[in-house]
């Protein structure tokens, strides 16, 4: 107990005592704090933009990241802040322009519109934006605690339970789960998913000749990484978005505008009104986010169903939809406290859950020093473990991110209306160019640019086609570690092909695996 | 794959006489042309990672030269050694391998490509300290009890982190009359990582184990070295156990084939000014956890690769019977 006191200690001396920046009267400011910061009000800034989300913003700063702080292990925690920082701010921002345009500046804040928006035409937006500040800020704090709590917990249980066998089947488990609950059907989720293993296995195993290159010599080393996933996720997403602007050019044009009147701000007994459904919302969140593949839509969706019913019977409740402040509180907790729980998996197993996790588990393999997954929870005796410092150091700077949130984050909020009136038709060509000039930086080949592009095609056409883009990328990511489980499996179980069903639990994995994509995929 | 290879070996034998011929010290002159890019054949986060990160470090800190560190591991080294082949050699593009990489995995892989004289010996930093390692106060914390669980029919899981390691394994389960489940792992970290999870049971570490060692988590139940281990003077040799050979070596760094001898040896240079300096963080780890550094360069290097080469010709023929 007292190691983990310590431990925690040490990540957030890791957090306050690292490199300062520079020096306010004497106490030098660390570099961590500042790029949180930033980080935060970027973040609000690109989720209060229409047509822009965290994950983009995350994948663009990432390779300028990665090469102004180096490929050192002090270079993790300034670049998970910056990171940390975009997630937690576009989660905010992201409520802006569906409060005052009727317009979600990120897709799960779809949801914030259908009473955000009312209650801004009604002459309240300020109160609106308050009250998706708090409840969004509560949601998140709240799915951070159990983030604390679980990841540590959780991995040490995986890491003293499962055996080699049985590991692979959790991952054969995540992947079938990501299919079978993203995207239109499971056919779909399992295509990309498969898409993503074909990709990430060209050149990748343990021969000495590279498989599957067709004799091409450029994909010797593999297709590399960042290209994949930036293809697929974001030149994909700048596609789709451009050929719906061709379409019908006013597609993501600001409609209408909203004018506080006298009594905006916070009404009296509204935090009473909103404590009860933020915390529903808060739980909703958290659970689904614990659930890799599962995004904050869905959650926001659920919590702000459940009370809408939950309004209805009670006779002298607002309605849903006209401006309930409780409409606003329901979504906004729900899809705030995702976030928090999509690195339960992430830093527990390695698993990936969401767009932003996969950026987060990309920085920490480019930089290298931090290999999410069981090992980073290992407390050897009378050693120190880096990566725990770390993972608490992350931790650190959540609640950090949080308490800004709180304080400076809905001032902040406030300010960046005037964003949603840029022009997508200006911005997003403009992404464009630094996405593919940020991987550039990082890659410094030609090659990486054009498979990029190339990536970038596929990624559009699987919008087009309803295929779900993540799977694939989580797919892409997993590949490795499931292609290496199973190898290490196969060797220990002395070369039994059916190590997979060498163990009850294995076999429970299994058959949840095929659960999921049976039952799960029927609902639809 | 193997076309890109040819020029190769049409600059081996240059790479040879350019080795051999001696030169005149231009090696004080020599800059490199621009960064560095130091690849490290081993997993992100193990002690041969850091040991080559703090060279990195210590190279930038001494020389001003930027040196950009990145993972190539995989395959026992020659992951790296195929991407080094395809990089300048002007020595800005160096790699972190182990001797066996140069020796045993070359020959294994049976594509000449992969030969030591194709490519150029920089400097050794280390020698192993190659331990097999169990954890303390488990089923198998000495080579009896790896015995008499063996006799007794349980599977014994055997983490390798390498081809030499694996057919090192094997040899020894032939001379001792056990069927080792041997599981190939990556580096070190990963022998350990699977010990601490209670994935294998037994694993080769050769060095990285030092501190769990000291701190009593884990123990060399055995040395696959000549000189007593630092941190365990009483572990058996192997040879004493029943195998025919050692698993020794050096961490060492290689640069592409035919690289100039000012820069060979303007690089080995800095590398051994690190290594051996106790003001830097490389020599700590050195010092700390590898037994101290053990720094060899040009001649003297090429004289030991050739050694190396010939065991490990012999050890193959022995597993291969």
């Amino acid at each position: 107990m007292t190691d983990l006191l310590d431990y925690i200690g040490l990540g957030m001396m890791a957090v306050m005592n690292g490199p300062a920046l520079f020096e306010i009267g004497g106490i030098g400011l660390p570099i961590a704090l500042v790029m949180l910061a930033a980080g935060l009000f970027t973040g609000i800034a690109v989720g209060a933009t229409p047509g822009l989300a965290g994950p983009m913003a995350m994948a663009i700063s990432l390779p300028l990241l990665i090469s102004a702080f180096g490929f050192s292990p002090d270079a993790l925690l300034p670049v998970f802040a910056f990171l940390i920082g975009i997630m937690k701010g576009a989660t905010l921002g992201g409520a802006v322009p569906a409060i005052l345009f009727n317009l979600p500046g990120t897709p799960d804040a779809m949801m914030t519109t259908l009473d955000g928006h009312p209650m801004a035409r009604n002459g309240q937006p300020r109160r609106a934006l308050r009250i998706a500040q708090l409840s969004s800020v509560a949601g998140d704090s709240f799915s951070d605690i159990v983030l604390f709590v679980c990841a540590p917990f959780l991995a040490v249980v995986v890491e003293a339970y499962l055996d080699l066998p049985e590991k692979t089947a959790l991952l054969i488990l995540s992947i079938s789960f990501i299919a079978a609950v993203m995207g239109a059907s499971v056919g779909k989720g399992l295509l990309s998913v498969s898409l993503g293993l074909v990709v990430a296995y060209i050149a990748s195993g343990n021969d000495l000749s590279p498989r599957l290159t067709l004799g091409f010599d450029a994909l010797d080393a593999g297709v590399p990484l960042i290209a994949a996933i930036l293809g697929v996720l974001i030149v994909g997403e700048i596609l789709a978005t451009l050929e719906t602007l061709w379409r019908n050019n006013r597609a993501l044009d600001v409609k209408t505008e909203a004018h506080g009147t006298a009594q905006d701000g916070l009404a009296p007994g509204d935090l009473k009104r909103i404590t009860p459904v933020v915390a529903r919302g808060a739980l909703i969140g958290t659970v689904i986010g614990a659930l890799p593949g599962v995004g904050s839509t869905l959650a926001a969706t659920l919590s702000y169903s459940i009370c809408a019913r939950r309004a209805k019977r009670i006779p002298d409740a607002q309605p849903f939809g006209t401006g309930a402040p409780e409409g606003i509180a329901a979504t906004e907790a729900a899809n705030s406290a995702v976030s928090g729980a999509n690195l339960i998996p992430v830093l527990s197993l390695g698993i990936p859950g969401n767009a932003a996790a996969v950026f987060l588990i990309l920085a920490a393999d480019s930089i290298g020093g931090f290999n999410p997954g069981p090992a980073v929870f290992a407390m050897p005796e009378g050693e120190t473990n880096p990566q725990l410092v770390i993972a608490f150091g992350i931790f650190t700077l959540m609640a950090i991110g949080n308490l800004l949130n709180w304080t400076v984050g809905g001032a902040v909020m406030r300010s960046m209306s005037v964003l949603a009136k840029v022009p997508a038709t200006r911005l997003l060509p403009v992404v464009l160019l630094v996405s593919l000039t940020a991987i550039y930086v990082q890659e410094t080949s030609m090659f990486a640019v054009w498979a990029t592009l190339v990536f970038g095609v596929l990624g559009y056409a699987m919008r087009r086609l309803a295929v779900p883009v993540l799977p694939f990328v989580i797919a892409f990511i997993l590949a490795g570690p499931l292609e290496r489980s199973a190898r290490e499996a196969f060797a220990a179980t002395g070369a039994d092909p059916w190590f997979l069903f060498s163990s009850p639990t294995s076999v429970i994995l299994l058959l949840m695996a095929l659960a999921a994509l049976v039952f799960l995929g029927r609902q639809r | 794959m193997t076309h890109f290879f040819k020029p190769l070996l049409a600059v081996a034998a240059l790479c040879a006489t350019a080795i051999t011929t001696p030169t005149a010290t231009l090696a004080q002159d020599w800059t490199p042309p621009g960064p560095i890019t130091m690849y490290i054949g081993f997993a992100a986060g193990g002690g041969a990672d850091t040991q080559a990160r703090l060279i990195a470090q210590g190279i930038e800190e001494k020389y001003s030269w930027t040196v950009i560190p990145q993972q190539a591991p995989g395959n026992s080294g020659l992951t790296l050694a195929a991407e080094l082949a395809k990089a300048p050699a002007d020595g800005t593009a160096i790699g972190m391998v182990v001797s066996e990489t140069m020796s045993y995995s070359s020959q294994a892989s049976g594509d000449p490509a992969f030969g030591y004289e194709n490519f150029t010996m920089l400097a050794t930093t280390a020698e192993f300290q190659m331990g097999l390692v169990a954890m303390a106060n488990g089923n198998f914390d000495s080579w009896d009890k790896v015995k008499g669980a063996a006799e007794a029919g349980t599977p014994i899981r055997f983490a390798t982190a390498s081809d030499r390691q694996a057919d090192m394994a094997w040899h020894l389960g032939q001379k001792v009359g056990i069927d080792f489940n041997i599981v190939e792992v990556r580096g070190g970290k990963g022998v350990m990582d699977g010990l601490r999870g209670g994935d294998v049971d037994i694993g080769w570490v050769a060095g990285a184990q030092s501190k769990p060692v000291q701190q009593g988590e884990m123990v060399n139940i055995a040395r696959g070295i000549e000189a007593p281990l630092a941190d365990s003077p009483d572990a058996p040799m192997i040879t004493e156990l029943g195998s025919d050979f050692l698993l020794d070596g050096y961490f060492m760094f290689i640069a592409p084939g035919g690289l100039e001898p000012a820069a060979r040896e303007a690089l080995g240079a800095a590398i051994r000014d690190v290594a051996e300096d106790g003001a830097t963080d490389a020599n700590g780890l050195l010092t700390k956890a590898f037994g101290g550094a053990a720094v060899r360069t040009g001649e003297d290097l090429d004289a030991y690769m050739t050694q190396a080469n010939a065991d490990a010709a012999e050890l193959m023929k022995a597993v291969a019977e």
